[in-house]
């Protein structure tokens, strides 16, 4: 299954890289299905959502560990649920890796960036008020060390023991810093307009219904 | 009220610059000038040039054919002398001895260099000349160290011994066994000869030849001893830092210790004040009945320092792309650092050397680089501006001043989200200039706290007894191992690395970013990237930042 053992974890034979990019993207499918089937307007506005913020990962890749894709997964979470939350994580994962350079870490991006939008989802960050900055900050701060931690989890193959681990995490900590500065000015700067974006106008169907259900309450 | 207060701080970060600002120039950079250069195109100088009154003598080696070249000052070449037999880095400084007469006979003005290869020769400093040269023993390697002198005689530290050589022929005296040694430099007294050996013993031999010697279990002893009025101050290298220590010869204990860095450089004394550098630190100990530290300032050095009548101090820094160190020390026992900017940037441990034709002052400056630069000082009032506009700086600094000013006046204004806007802005362009500086300060202390005991790379039997106690580096490639070791004086994975690809003659391409040095491909092999370990231990974080100590083992192997 895996070629060599490296600095970034197992490098993946050919056919599992495959193999792995099919399962993540099934998974992200499946998400994205369930529970029910979305019109094409939403189809289209997720796909533009995530070719976006990958695009902005990649962009930004000159800057180490400053990483807008965790509180857009935070925030999608949150305006979107944890699904589609999830799914968004694991495409933007995938879809920025295929120019930042594909392994076994997408796995840890994907699965780090799409607990982070599950977390999201239950955190009411966004109220009937309105966006909450200060949770939004908190949230974006603990994601940063969570996500970190999560990714770090890549490099263990079995040739490095506990210690080399945990003397690999310190090493990490200005970065993990670095990210957390970065999510804390992403949530202020964009965080009430990325949740204002994502935020869904009721269908008829469903202004209907919260009508009819007004005036059933209402006789 | 708390607005305000708040607001003041912000606005008191603006007197940061001013607080930090550095003068424009060093006194030295505002008073002297470039004068001319010579680049030998390979090789190293590892050591100080050396100047006899009217020519300037450098010697380079390693990788190219080890020479002594002489200048006049203008920059002519006068003449060369090259040792062929010499295959490994040279790095006994030149001697210079006037001319003379003792027990042996006379001698002529002339200058001595001892070689790796065990050859020790005179040669007249005007045209080159070999006056006289000597054999000397050859275990792995010859002569590493400090050559001194005694009356009539030279004294002649040897790979496992220290001989004593006529100046006027070069004849043998004696010759005494002691241990192995590496740039065991000698040290002259009434009583004798001091020197220093791999194993941490002091040695002492008397004028006929007797050694007796002093196991200081400090490590490595790599210069040669300095006498204080306090003892004998030695700067050991041991795998896990350094030990300055203070030897009473008298009793024969150990009367002071001073823990300091990495891989110590060669500690210069002027009358009572010492000066030593290490991998951490520049330190200023003074030393009448005890030795005290004085000051120490964060500095990388690890070869020779160069303190000059004029209490200049200059040490080159052992890091890529790096600036040279200028120090002064002032009378309220203050050394303060400043960078230089002398056209030669990485790798170096040779000492500058200043020096006077009469009426001008030069100081000339060796690198790894093998690029001799001089520089001659100019009166005050034809300075030069010397001050470089870097437009994109300049511009960031403005950038963060506004975001700074804006910050103070929304929090003043009580307009919350925008003071979180301007003031998060800030923290992050501050926060990511400083994470290279900061990482890799921060990894620094990280492994000197928690280094783990890795299982170390084994000796392998194939290899030279000369690469015994040096730096060794294995490359894997398709299955093969292919070594080279006798380095020395490399304090970092990326230097040994250079070097020893072009030992192997293999290509080595990579790449700096904000986080360190990354190796892209070695030999023509990119694979899916290279990854390293040093003694066993895998490296972790970029090669520039990933220590080596003077008998590391690196091995890189593709992933």
């Amino acid at each position: 299954m895996f070629q060599a053992m490296g600095a970034h974890g197992p490098t993946l034979s050919p056919l599992t890289s495959v193999l792995l990019d099919v399962v993540l993207l099934g998974c992200a499918f499946w998400l994205l299905a369930k529970p029910t089937k979305r019109p094409i307007f939403d189809s289209l506005f997720m796909l533009t959502l995530v070719l976006s913020v990958s695009l902005i990962r990649v962009v930004m890749q000159p800057i180490p560990n400053v990483q807008p894709v965790t509180v857009a997964a935070l925030l999608v979470g949150a305006q979107l649920g944890a699904r589609r939350g999830a799914a968004f994580a694991v495409l933007v994962a995938m879809i920025s890796n295929i120019f930042m350079g594909d392994g076994w870490w997408t796995v840890f991006q994907a699965a780090g960036w799409a607990s982070i939008a599950i977390a999201g989802s239950r955190l009411s960050l966004v109220t009937s008020t309105g966006f909450n900055l200060g949770r939004a900050c908190m949230a974006s701060i603990v994601a940063a060390f969570w996500f970190d931690l999560i990714v770090s989890f890549s490099i263990l193959d079995g040739t490095i023991g506990f210690t080399e681990f945990i003397v690999y995490l310190g090493h990490g900590l200005p970065f993990d810093f670095l990210h957390m500065i970065g999510n804390l000015t992403f949530a202020i700067w964009m965080g009430g307009w990325f949740t204002r974006l994502l935020e869904e106008d009721p269908s008829l169907e469903e202004i209907e219904f919260a009508v009819v259900n007004g005036h059933g309450i209402d006789g | 009220m708390f607005r305000r207060l708040m607001a003041l701080l912000f606005a008191s970060l603006f007197l940061v610059p001013a607080i930090l600002a550095e003068a424009p120039s060093t006194p030295w950079e505002e008073t002297h000038s470039f004068s001319w250069e010579y680049n030998f195109e390979t090789g190293f100088i590892s050591t100080s040039p050396l100047f006899t009154g009217e020519q300037l003598l450098v010697r380079t080696s390693g990788h190219a054919e080890p020479s002594v070249t002489a200048f006049d000052l203008s920059g002519a070449k006068i003449w060369e002398h090259t040792n062929p037999e010499s295959t490994n880095n040279d790095m006994s400084p030149l001697l210079h001895v006037p001319a003379g007469q003792g027990q042996c006979g006379s001698w002529p003005e002339m200058v001595l260099v001892g070689w790796t290869s065990g050859l020790v020769e005179a040669l007249n400093p005007s045209d080159g000349e070999l006056l006289w040269s000597t054999q000397s023993e050859v275990v792995g390697w010859g002569v590493t160290g400090e050559l001194a002198l005694d009356g009539a005689f030279v004294m002649i530290p040897t790979r496992q011994g220290i001989g004593q050589y006529c100046l006027a022929d070069g004849q043998q005296q004696w010759w005494t066994e002691t241990g192995l040694g590496w740039r065991n430099g000698v040290a002259v007294d009434e009583t004798g000869y001091f020197m220093g050996d791999e194993a941490g013993q002091l040695w002492h031999i008397n004028r006929t030849g007797a050694a007796t010697s002093h196991a200081l279990q400090l490590g490595k002893i790599r210069h040669a001893p300095l006498f204080t009025d306090a003892g004998i101050l030695i700067h050991a290298q041991a795998d896990s830092g350094s030990t300055i220590g203070i030897f009473n010869s008298t009793n024969a204990t150990l009367t002071q210790q001073f823990p300091a860095g990495f891989s110590p450089a060669i500690p210069v004394l002027q009358g009572e004040y010492i000066v030593t550098g290490d991998s951490s630190n520049m330190r200023m100990l003074h030393c009448s009945s005890v030795c005290v530290v004085l000051d120490e300032i964060p500095f990388h050095t690890n070869g020779e320092i160069g303190w000059f009548d004029n209490g200049q101090i200059f040490a080159p820094s052992n890091l890529p792309d790096s600036n040279w160190g200028f120090f002064t020390f002032d009378d309220e026992n203050n050394l303060t650092y400043s960078s230089i900017e002398v056209g030669l940037h990485g790798y170096g441990t040779a000492s500058p050397i200043q020096f006077s034709d009469g009426v001008t002052t030069f100081t000339a400056f060796g690198n790894d680089q093998a690029i001799l630069r001089v520089y001659s000082n100019f009166e005050e009032n034809t300075t030069l501006s010397t001050s470089n506009l870097d437009l994109g700086a300049q511009l960031l600094l403005f950038g963060m001043f506004v975001l700074l000013g804006f910050s103070s006046a929304f929090l003043l204004n009580g307009k919350r989200e925008w003071f979180l806007r301007t003031s998060s802005l800030f923290a992050l362009v501050l926060v990511v200039l400083l994470l290279p500086d900061l990482s890799s300060q921060w990894s620094k202390s990280f492994d000197e706290q928690f280094s783990e005991p890795a299982s170390p790379e084994e000796w392998n039997e194939q290899w030279p007894d000369a690469w015994l106690g040096t730096q060794i580096i294995i490359f894997e490639i398709d299955g093969k191992e292919y070594s080279a070791g006798g380095f020395v004086g490399h304090t970092d994975v990326l230097s040994l690395t250079q070097v020893a690809c072009e030992a192997l003659d293999f290509e080595l391409s990579g790449e700096s970013t904000e986080l360190g040095w990354y190796i892209d491909s070695i030999n023509g092999i990119e694979g899916k990237g290279w990854e390293f370990s040093v003694d066993g231990s895998k490296g972790i974080i970029s090669v520039d930042q990933s220590m080596v100590f003077s008998t590391s083992i690196v091995r890189w192997t593709p992933v």
